[in-house]
């Protein structure tokens, strides 16, 4: 061991020159004041820290949102059966067959015999005009 | 040192050959699941997506279709289907399958009484992942199973097609099949791409539970909705029209009919009925089931697809034909001894054997002489005069307004030279030997009533496509005959409407333009008839063509007797409904 110490020379290594000095100082304090590697560690742990927070702060806030939407987009597929249900309702109580349906529950019926009254000499209305929809 | 040198190098070299070992492993092992595995179709990549990824395919929602008053005759309802997991029922009770088992089916058969106890036992049985076990259950069912929150069963939301009339205009719209999603027959058939739309996707990350992440990354293309049509229908003259022709169906024990009722002016379908018909809500219970005389599936149209011998309605044809050419006018004679005999073709008897001596043209509609229509066909057109016209009016030829419609068929010299003879002629004259469908006969008097103008038929009258609307503007056809021709012929059915008309066919303060028909079938019975009414009114201006016809009709078997009553009702309801402004004095 003695002579490998001796081979490496550390002690009697020859002083460096002024510019590869001041490389060397800037490799060891990067700073423009000096930092221990304890104090180096705990601040970068602490940095660290910090970014983790704010990701997870930043990530919850979107998961809550994602829930937020979620419920949404449920309860817009609820609205739009409702929606459905509710236009087939009307449609059904809009047609011929059930109001005719009800009618008759109402104690109504067709009319079977129908008066009609004609009046002598009338002009007969011709409106060639007159466009019936459809 | 030379010792020390020698070992660390030993040292190295392990290190190095154990490096190369592994990495040799390593390689091997990408070689296996990128190339090897990879071609044999063992996707890693797409494995892994699969695990958190979710590809949905959005489907569009149907396209609604009115009628012409805004009506909805065809919507969309969302509705569960239940299934089962049988596999994962197991996993889940390795220990008491049993109880748990009796406890869960008994529980779905309180909810679901319409599937058996029996049946779920058997569908927990089979070994699959997911059975299917009810569907289109009540919203009540549906809401009670999810407050239920069962254990290994699971609701699948399906959309399906619901008609809210019921019956109304079925033969029209046609249905939706619920194994292909894909429109059969009708309307729903004939416009199906448009009624579709296009489905969407969406693609995105998911969590745990399968619910797609935003912070993720995804991707959504919105479906486009299907179009909405609107059609000429007006739901309650169609409704009115379908429960007459049943009433008189009923009545008259006939085997079914139809009535075609059309906007004399711009050829527009007002309504369409069909008997026998059926419940689109429940298509498959009428499988099996036939109209037209037994000839076409209930589904089709009759107005349609059921072509006919239109019988002395036909006569209409053979008068317009001669009265434009002025080859004779209402008051031209001729001597009507009850039949008539050809030189190139078989005798003519008038429908009752009776002549009725020297009669005007407008008697000859009047007393429906089939001796009178023959003889303007065979001796005053000829062929030559008589078919350019009969093509004209469309006859045998498809409107295909609602799809591949029957085209109906009659014999011509152009067209059948080795089996066409004099015989097609003069029978045709009077509606026979040719085949038509009620919409073609009732275009016939729309051209009449029209002054001469055919218009096209039409039964949609717009589509909206996702705010782009197309109206269907009316449109004429063709010119048959002249004005001249069609006003001379319209006062010649008046005449006969009103002269030859029992009570029971007047419709009082309108005056009518009609003709009937009793159609009979070689190689049948003469009392098995196709009884048919063809009209307008009011005459004066016209506004409305109806057809109505009977087939088969056993409590009376002529035109006017059986179909001339349905005639003068739908006319009737017709005036009432639009205030249509009386043009006769009585």
């Amino acid at each position: 061991m003695n002579n490998l110490n001796r081979v490496s020379g550390a002690t009697n290594r020859t002083p460096l020159k002024p510019i590869l000095a001041a490389k060397r100082r800037r490799q060891l304090y990067p700073f423009f004041f000096s930092l221990g590697p304890v104090p180096l560690t705990m601040i970068s742990v602490l940095l660290i820290g910090l970014m983790a927070v704010l990701y997870l702060t930043q990530l919850g806030q979107a998961v809550t949102a994602n829930q937020s939407i979620q419920n949404m987009r449920s309860e817009q597929a609820v609205l739009q059966r409702q929606n459905q249900d509710l236009v087939n309702t009307i449609a059904n109580e809009q047609s011929p067959g059930y109001i005719a349906q009800q009618a008759k529950k109402l104690g109504l019926s067709p009319s079977q015999n129908v008066q009609i009254i004609v009046v002598k000499n009338l002009k007969p209305i011709v409106n060639d005009n007159q466009q019936i929809q459809p | 040192m030379y010792d020390q040198l020698r070992r660390a190098r030993k040292r190295q070299m392990i290190i190095f050959l154990l490096v190369v070992v592994t990495l040799g492993g390593l390689l091997g092992r990408l070689y296996y699941w990128q190339i090897a595995q990879a071609h044999s179709g063992y996707n890693l990549a797409q494995l892994a997506s699969q695990e958190h990824l979710q590809n949905q395919i959005l489907n569009a929602p149907r396209g609604i279709i009115y009628d012409a008053t805004g009506h909805i005759l065809a919507t969309n309802v969302i509705r569960d289907d239940v299934y089962i997991e049988p596999i994962q029922f197991s996993v889940d009770h390795p220990d008491s399958p049993q109880n748990a088992l009796v406890s869960l089916i008994l529980t779905l058969h309180r909810v679901l009484p319409q599937v058996s106890e029996n049946t779920l036992t058997q569908d927990f049985a089979l070994n699959q992942q997911a059975v299917l076990v009810a569907t289109r259950i009540d919203p009540a069912q549906s809401q009670q199973l999810q407050s239920l929150q069962l254990p290994d069963v699971f609701l699948e939301p399906r959309t399906w097609r619901v008609y809210p009339a019921g019956t109304l205009a079925a033969q029209i719209l046609g249905f939706v099949s619920s194994s292909t999603n894909q429109g059969v027959y009708g309307i729903e058939s004939q416009y199906n791409a448009l009624l579709a739309g296009k489905p969407g996707s969406f693609t995105a990350e998911t969590d745990l539970n399968g619910n797609p992440l935003i912070v993720g990354a995804s991707s959504e293309q919105a479906p486009v909705p299907g179009a909405n049509i609107s059609l000429t229908i007006d739901s309650a003259i169609q409704y009115m029209v379908q429960n007459d022709l049943d009433n008189a169906v009923k009545q008259l024990g006939a085997q079914g009919g139809s009535v075609t009722v059309i906007n004399a002016r711009t050829g527009a379908i007002v309504a369409m009925a069909g008997n026998p018909t059926f419940d689109p809500n429940q298509y498959g219970n009428y499988s099996g089931q036939t109209g037209c005389l037994g000839t076409e599936e209930v589904y089709f149209n009759p107005s349609l697809y059921c072509a006919y011998e239109p019988g002395s309605v036909m006569k209409a044809v053979t008068m317009a034909a001669a009265l434009d050419q002025g080859l004779i006018t209402p008051n031209t004679t001729f001597y009507d001894p009850g039949y008539i005999q050809f030189n190139d073709a078989p005798i003519v008897y008038n429908w009752n054997y009776q002549g009725y001596g020297m009669e005007t043209m407008t008697q000859v509609l009047l007393h429906s002489a089939n001796v009178g229509a023959a003889w303007v066909a065979h001796n005053i057109l000829g062929a030559q005069r008589f078919y350019p016209y009969v093509a004209a009016f469309h006859l045998g030829q498809a409107y295909n307004i609602d799809g591949a419609e029957e085209s109906g068929n009659y014999r011509t010299p152009s067209n059948s030279p080795q089996v066409w003879s004099p015989s097609d002629l003069t029978r045709q004259a009077f509606g026979q030997s040719i085949q038509v469908t009620p919409l073609q006969m009732a275009m016939v008097y729309q051209t009449i009533a029209n002054g001469g103008l055919m218009m096209r038929p039409y039964i949609v009258a717009s589509i909206d496509n996702n705010g782009q609307v197309t109206t269907t503007q009316p449109q004429v056809e063709r010119r048959v005959i002249s004005a001249k021709a069609a006003r001379e012929l319209s006062g010649m059915l008046v005449s006969a409407a009103f002269d030859g008309a029992p009570q029971s066919t007047i419709v009082p303060g309108y005056t009518v333009a009609s003709k009937t028909g009793t159609a009979t079938t070689q190689g049948i019975s003469n009392t098995q008839t196709e009884a048919s009414m063809a009209g307008f009114l009011p005459a004066s201006s016209p506004q409305f063509v109806i057809l109505v016809k009977l087939d088969r009709p056993a409590g009376s078997i002529f035109g006017i007797t059986a179909a001339g009553p349905l005639w003068q009702t739908v006319a009737q309801q017709l005036m009432w409904y639009y205030h249509v402004p009386p043009d006769a004095g009585t």
